[in-house]
Order: structure tokens, then sequence, then C-alpha cells
């Protein structure tokens, strides 16, 4: 059975025709192109297909595509804006955080999500942020220096959403807004 | 070559997939669609040893699927991995199985317009199985009487017999052991169990193949070497060559797992030209997981040594569980062999390795080929007796190791070179005053809850499989340099980069030799058909081998631009020296003593090309003629929690010689990651099979393998990295390997590390908490 759904993919309102048991991860790669977004376990436990879903990192392999009907959908892609990397992509860049490259989507919007959330992270609050997020090649080192380097300069992504207060409820998934 | 200031080596930049990788633009084999492409699905044994009796398809075609069986695939024997010479590859596999050899080995598969059809179209294909008796431990698989895994193989022109389950068995004896241990006032004999951990890179095997209209097939795979699934899809396929065409795509790690051409490689081809149409095949994890592992192997080792600490004679034994096929069990033996023929020199020594097939997951290289196994073994054994002789086991490693002018058995016995640059003196002497060596705790000395201790192991992995003669071992490789109209370089090189960084490296080579700006150094996209051979990548060859090709093409391209330049500016081509020039972006040709004498390296080109004089460009092969060792010493602090048996990593100094360092802050990277996985090797890992149905303990869990995490990587401020200030002669610009090295030692440092702190040797990875546990109690 399909269903209707619209979606904000980076930036972008969509409107989509979905099966009800499409998983996210598959309507992001296969129907909306957006292959930056992995596939590395299914399931769960590595964390190489996580997106944000208005805000929060989210694991889009064990997400159904109808769950986030009427939600901003951020992946990979939407990252850099007119062609301007996110300071945390210059980051990974810099610290040479990229090997294979497999988990590096996945580890970008974790940390972004983090970074949104705590500007100035500890290096405990990185690792207990991204220990979902497998990775390897790198031993991790230089993810994690990539990330507090990325909290160290000056001036956030354009896009990013502004930090919620400590204690401010969730936004509220699956109520349509308006783009 | 001279040791010229350098202006595009051993400088960091972003990568030049950099930015591709970190937008998501990057394509992998799984990125691939194509137009009218199907999906494939792959049915797999439920038994570890099973006949199978008959296959039903009808239902899976009825739902539209098109199915792939024993019947339909070629009934050509292979070797995954053509990496050996033909009189060494032990070819006993097929497309899809003849038998069930394993859980999870592939019986059959389907391809259909969509991954959930072709899903169903697998439920509804019907097998039926006469089970055997699964043989999943060596001891089983060996006795008499035992089924057997594979009643033959075929090995150059003929079909073998395999007794008792035996793949393949190798003795070398040098010297007179009998009386080197009749010398020796000190004799140690241990026996070392290693554990059959998983790859666990990020990728699972993946593939797509589209049948082109002249009968031939184009294939984007995970792979570490496309000439090889070229050439081996030929043979198979019947196909010339000229008609596979295989594309280098990214791969999302592999640490060796794709030496051998997936298994689900050719499974694809077979369907895209059953289906006449494109099929992607993208294994799952739980797939991923029966399909490749380390060599678990069992090591006895015994070794004697005079009271002033020389070594005598030693004497090892190997065992190593192979699983259901022999992807490489006849190198694996050889280079287990060399690798500890190359630690330490042993005057007389006897080695005999033995392979055996048992109904697991088919067992092959993981970074390192078995040095890993080695290094823990002769390293653990080394600092005991060290102990034993109340020596500084710097001092008495020192004394022992095989360093500059001796023999180092890059390969294997047919692999060996004479070793020309040396840090392993410097990288244990700079390791021990980072970690503060001399004020480690006595061993066992550490009391309470939670107990510090420092360990030492320090190795090596070969750059390379070159030796001056071909021996059991291909090592080959080829570039392609050209220099476009702006003074911009296109290589074109086959080599892949499993994310290292190897390519980047290559570029710089190249930028080094030309004279112009890295930045102006293009790595083309590539496939088996624009390429010379590169045989893989592997053997930490990657700098060493495909530098070296690219560092010779480009020699010859420059010499032709000379010449061009002599034309041009009147000067001899001795005379002239390119030199980057950052203001234009591109290399300037120039006569020193001639100052207003000078064209840049693009009007040049141009000039070529409008008066047609030629083009610039050159394609070179070359095959290494030696094996340089890339040594690495690790030096590790532990915290053993003596009431939980955890062990926190709480610092660490890893010095790498790889001779002159490309990229510096990637090779960091490779020291780095090889941490994590010698750490996860040593403390954490395991794949565990049931004895009975041979499946994975797992169950096709990622997690339960124990893949370390960010949590368990070490605190910046307790890790180090550090270089030998080293020059190979016969490395691009002084270079050697790094890659394999990074991790080699690693397990051998916690052991030693453990003893240290808690005054108890492990012999058994993974040092699990419950094992630490076990042991605190029973030494109580």
């Amino acid at each position: 059975m399909r269903r209707m759904i619209r979606i904000r993919v980076n930036g972008e309102w969509r409107e989509l025709s979905v099966a009800g048991n499409a998983l996210l991860l598959n309507v992001l790669r296969e129907d909306e192109g957006l292959t930056g977004t992995k596939y590395g376990c299914g399931i769960g436990e590595c964390g190489a297909c996580t997106v944000r879903i208005d805000g929060e990192p989210v694991l889009s392999c064990l997400t159904l595509a109808v769950a986030v009907d009427g939600c901003e959908v951020q992946t990979v892609e939407g990252l850099a804006v007119d062609g301007r990397l996110d300071p945390l992509q210059e980051a990974m860049l810099d610290t040479a955080a990229v090997q294979c490259g497999f988990c590096t989507p996945g580890m970008l919007m974790t940390a972004r999500a983090l970074l949104d959330e705590t500007p100035a992270p500890s290096e405990q609050d990185v690792r207990d942020h991204m220990k979902g997020n497998l990775c390897r090649c790198t031993g991790y080192a230089s993810i994690v220096r990539a990330v507090l380097e990325a909290a160290n300069r000056d001036g956030g992504p354009e896009m990013a959403p502004k930090p919620p207060a400590l204690g401010a409820p969730r936004r509220s998934r699956g109520a349509p807004r308006t783009p | 070559m001279s040791r010229r200031p350098m202006n595009a080596i051993g400088r960091s930049a972003w990568r030049r997939d950099g930015v591709a990788k970190v937008t998501g633009a990057e394509t992998y084999a799984s990125d691939v669609v194509l137009p009218r492409m199907w999906h494939a699905r792959v049915l797999r044994s439920p038994y570890a040893h099973a006949r199978i009796e008959s296959i039903d398809t009808s239902g899976a075609e009825a739902l539209g699927a098109v199915c792939l069986t024993f019947a339909d695939v070629p009934k050509v024997k292979y070797n995954e991995r053509i990496v050996s010479t033909p009189p060494y590859l032990y070819r006993d596999r097929y497309v899809l199985a003849d038998k069930a050899r394993h859980v999870g080995e592939a019986i059959a598969a389907v391809a259909a317009p969509t991954e959930a059809l072709a899903e169903r179209a697998l439920r509804a294909l019907k097998v039926e199985y006469e089970v055997l008796e699964p043989l999943v431990e060596p001891a089983r698989a060996m006795r008499p009487g035992a089924e057997p895994i594979h009643a033959t193989v075929r090995l150059a022109d003929a079909e073998v017999p395999i007794e008792g389950n035996i793949a393949v068995a190798r003795t070398i004896e040098l010297g007179d052991v009998g009386a080197g241990f009749a010398e020796a006032a000190v004799v140690l004999e241990r026996e070392y169990v290693t554990s059959r951990i998983y790859h666990a890179q990020m990728e699972t095997k993946s593939v797509v193949c589209r049948p082109e209209p002249d009968g031939g097939i184009t294939v984007w795979p995970t792979t570490q070497s496309i000439h090889n699934t070229r050439q081996l899809l030929g043979e198979i396929y019947g196909l010339p060559l000229h008609k596979v065409n295989v594309k280098r795509v990214a791969i999302g790690g592999t640490f060796g797992s794709s030496i051998q051409m997936n298994s689900v490689i050719p499974i694809c081809v077979g369907l895209a030209l059953k289906a006449r149409r494109p099929v992607k095949l993208v294994t799952t994890r739980e797939e991923d997981l029966y399909d490749h592992v380390r060599y678990q192997t069992t090591i006895g080792l015994r070794l004697g040594v005079t009271r002033d600490g020389r070594l005598t004679a030693g004497h090892m034994r190997v065992l190593a569980d192979i699983g259901g096929h022999n992807i490489q069990a006849y190198p694996l033996l050889s280079v287990m062999a060399g690798w500890w023929a190359s630690l330490y020199r042993l005057p007389a020594m006897k080695y005999e390795g033995r392979a055996v097939y048992t109904n697991k997951t088919p067992s092959c290289a993981m970074q390192g080929f078995g040095n890993p196994q080695v290094s823990f073994a002769v390293e653990s054994l080394m600092d005991e007796l060290a102990e034993a002789l109340a020596m500084d086991p710097i001092e008495f490693k020192l004394r022992n190791y095989v360093g500059l002018g001796g023999t180092f058995w890059g390969q294997g016995p047919s692999v060996q070179s004479i070793i020309r640059s040396d840090g392993a003196p410097e990288l244990l002497r700079v390791g021990a005053e980072k970690i503060g060596w001399s004020a480690r705790p006595a061993a066992g000395s550490a009391t309470g809850r939670y107990r510090r201790g420092v360990g030492m192991a320090r190795g090596f992995h070969t750059s390379s499989a070159g030796a001056p003669k071909p021996g059991e071992v291909i090592d080959y490789t080829g570039a392609l340099v050209k220099i476009n109209e702006d003074g911009s370089v296109d290589v074109v090189h086959a080599m892949m980069d499993h994310g290292g960084g190897t390519l980047d490296a290559i570029a710089k080579i190249v930028a080094e030799e030309l004279g112009v700006p890295a930045d102006r150094v293009g790595i083309s996209p590539v496939d088996t058909r624009t390429t010379v051979y590169d045989v893989v990548t592997h053997a930490t060859r990657g700098v060493y081998a495909g530098g070296a090709a690219a560092q010779r093409a480009a020699r010859r391209a420059k010499a032709i631009l000379l010449d061009y330049a002599t034309r041009v500016l009147g000067i001899e081509a001795d005379a002239l020296v390119i030199e980057p020039d950052a203001a234009l972006g591109q290399g300037v040709i120039h006569c020193p003593a001639v100052p207003d004498k000078r064209i840049t390296v693009g009007a040049l080109a141009k000039l070529c090309q409008t008066n047609s004089w030629g083009s610039i460009a050159a394609v070179e092969s070359l095959r290494p003629v030696h094996c340089p060792p890339a040594f690495v010493t690790y030096f590790v602090e532990v915290e053993v929690d003596t009431e939980t048996g955890a062990v926190t990593t709480t610092r660490a100094a890893i010095g790498s010689d790889c001779g002159t360092v490309v990229n510096p802050d990637l090779a960091r990277g490779q020291l780095e990651g090889g941490l994590s996985k010698g750490a996860g090797y040593a403390l954490y890992e395991d794949a565990r099979w049931d004895a009975e149905s041979g499946e994975l303990l797992s169950r096709g869990f990622w997690i339960d393998s124990k893949v370390p995490a960010m949590s368990e990587s070490p605190p910046l401020a307790g890790l180090e990295t550090f270089f030998a200030t080293t020059w190979e002669p016969t490395g691009p610009f002084g270079a050697k390997g790094i890659g394999e090295a990074a991790t080699n030692p690693c397990a051998a440092a916690y052991a030693n590390a453990l003893a240290n702190a808690l005054g108890i040797r492990f012999r058994e990875l993974p040092i699990t908490p419950e094992k630490i546990l076990a042991a605190l109690q029973a030494a109580r």
C-alpha cells in the first residue's frame, strides 16, 4: 500500500508516493537519488545511514518514510550551502578524518547535531555522542579532532537550526508544516 | 635521486577525493544506478556441510525472476585471488557451490525488477540438501575418516587429492636446529591462539554488472584489483579481456577482504548475462559476516637463547583454520615463515605450517596477512625470554633483530631482499622516551583495583612483494602520465586506494618528479580498458610500487617535455629544471644560469599541440626488485580494572619507519587506525562459531563482533605517533610502506602491557575481561 508523504529534504519540500513499509534510507537513496546516505548494516548497528530529522540524528535504516511525513530531513548533501562547505566538513578534511569515506556522511550528521546542541563539547562529549557511528579506518582520533576543531572555528553554518534551550520540548513529529 | 627540498611530498593537503566524500558525492559500487537495472539476492546455505540434491526454481520464475544455479554457471574451478603465480594457485570453487561447505555459502541467486521482489523470489526457491557432518573445528576435520570437504582441488592443470582435509602444508628448515637448541641456556616453548576476526569494513560487498551489446560486460565491483577481477571474469565466462571492462569505484574499506574477487561478483555477472540487463547485487551485513574473516591460527613457538641474550634456534608450528575454501593458504603459510624469519636472527630454524579446511566462512588476508598472528606469538615470547634473562626487552630485541644489511623475507622464502634502511633502533629509543619506559613498574608489582602496565612490541610489514626474480607471488604495476595543455597533469593508474591515500601519494610523487604544483596533478577515473596492469593494492605496496611506477612514467614524460623545451629555449635539456610556481599555478621550465630563458609547462604543452610536435605522455610498468621492511614500534599503557576485567588504553606511542613520509596527516591516520584495529584484535573482537551447527554465534549481528567504537579510542592527549628519519634508497623519493605495518605488533604490545600490569601472560586472543578475571582468580 502506498501513501503520499510530504517531507522537506535539504530545504526543499517534496511530495512523494512511498510504500507503507519503505525505509527512509531507501527512499532517500533510490527515489531522491541522495546516495550520500549509506547502507552499512540495515539494523542500526553502525550509524552509516544517519540523517537528521528536525535536527535530531536518526538512523534512516530503522525509520519508515511514512513516519517522517511533514518533517525536515537533512542528509549529507544538505550540509554544504551554495557550494560552500560546512565548517565541520572543512575540519574533517583539515584533520584527515576521511579515509574510505563510507562512515563519513553518518559521522557528519551525528557530529553536526552535537555541535548545534553543544557548541563547545568536551572530548568526552564527542565520544559519548558519537559512539554509535562505527569507523574502521581512522581509529576515530582524527574524527574527534575534527569535531573539536569545528567547534573552535568562528561562525556556524547558515543552515543549522538554532540550538534549543535546555529542557525545551522536542518538536512534535508528523504534523505537516508549511514551507 | 637526491634529498633535495621537496615541494609536494611531505606536505598535508585535502585529499583529492575529500570534497566528494564529505558531500556525499563519491560513488561506491552500491551507488551505481543504471537504466533497466534489476536487483539480485543470493540464496545461502543454512547448513555448514551439505550436498545439494536439487534446486527448484519454478516458484521464483513464476514471480518473474531470473534464477541462477550451479547448473547455469560455467564449470570452471577458480581461485579468486590470482596474486600467486599459477603453480601455486589452489582452485577449489565455482561461481555457485557444487556443495555447501559453510553456512552462508552461495547456492543460488535471483534477479528481479526490485530488491523486494528478488527477496520474494529467493524465498520461493526450493533446495533439497543431504546434510553432512559439520566439520567446524580443525581437530574434527583432520580426524581420520572425516568426510572430505573437498575431495580434490585443481592445481596447475591437474586435480590433486586432499588428504585429511589438509589443504596445504609447508615445512622450511634452515641450519642445525638440534645443535642450536643444545647451545641455548634458556629454552621456552609456548602455544598461542589467535582469533578469527571479521574485517568489518563499512561497505558490504557489492557489485553492478551491465551486459554490453557486443557480448561483453562492464562491472562496478568492490575490489582491491580491477585487473585481477577482469582476468578472472574473462576466464570464468570465456570472454576476451577487451570485452571485460572493470571500473574503479571508491571502496568503503576493505582491509584485505577484497584482495580476492568477492564471491558475489561472478554471481552478479552470471545473472546479468542471463537476464540480458544490468543487475545490482548489494549484500546484507549478515551475508558479509559469512563471507570473509582473518585466518585463525594456533602457533606453537619454541625459542632458545644463550645466557648473554643471543637467539640460537627456533621452532614454529602453525595450524591455520582456513574455512571452506582455500583462498590463499599456501601463501599464508609462506609469509608466516617469512615474518618469523625476518623479526629476529635465528641461526637455525624449523617451520612447520599446516592449513586445514573446516566448514566455516573462508579465511583471507586481513591487514598484515599472517603478520599480526606471528608478531603476537614472537613478540610475546621475546618479552618472556627477556624476563627470564633479566634483560630489558628493548636491549634483548636490539641484540637479535634483523636490521640494516640483513635479509628480509617480504612475502615468504621466494621474496627476499637486503635491508637498506632501518629506523627500528630510533623507533625504540623515541618510543621508550615518550611512554616513560624506564619508569614502568616491575611486572606484577601493581596493587589495588586499578593496575597500570606498559608494554612494547615491534615489527614491520613488507613494502610490496618485490624481489630480484619472480617467485611465488606476482608484483607488477604501471602508470600513464600525461601533461595537459595548461600545464596540469593526468595520472592514469589502475591502483585502488582503500582510503589510506595511496592515490594522493602517487599524485604527489608525480608532482615532485615533474616539478609542478601538487594541486595540478589529477587522478583519472579508470577502468581496465584504459589502464596498464596493476596486480592489487595489498602487501603495503601502494606507495612503494605504485608510486615508483608513476615516478618512472613521470620521469619519461619530463624527458619528452624538456626535449621540446630545448627546441623553444635553445638550452640543452640537461641544463633545464622544472619548478613549481605558486603564482602561475604551474611548473616553469628554466635554466638557472640563463635567467631570461623560461617557459611554463602549459605554454610549452600548448605549443606542442598547436605545432603538432607530439603528445607529452609516457606509460611505464615495473616490477619492484626489493621489498623493504616498514618497521613499526608500539608502546602502550593499559589500566586494568581487576574487579571487572575491563582494560582501558590510557596512553600509546606508535612509531613508524615508512622512509620519507609522503602524506603526513594520512600516515598518522594509518597508525591511529592500526592501533584501533590492533586493540580490537587484542582485547575484544572475535567471530565465534557454533561447533555443532557451524553458524556464527552472533547470528549475523555486527555488534557482536565487537568492533571498537569511538568510546574505546584512547584520549587524544595520550596518543602519540611519530616517524623515523630514514630514507629508503630503493623507494620513490625515499618512501616505503606503512599501512599493514601499522597494526602488526599491536596485539603483542597489549599482551605485554597486561603482563606488566598483572604479572600474568595471556596467550589467547582476544584477551577479554572474562579471561582476565579468570586468570586473576587462578593467580590468587
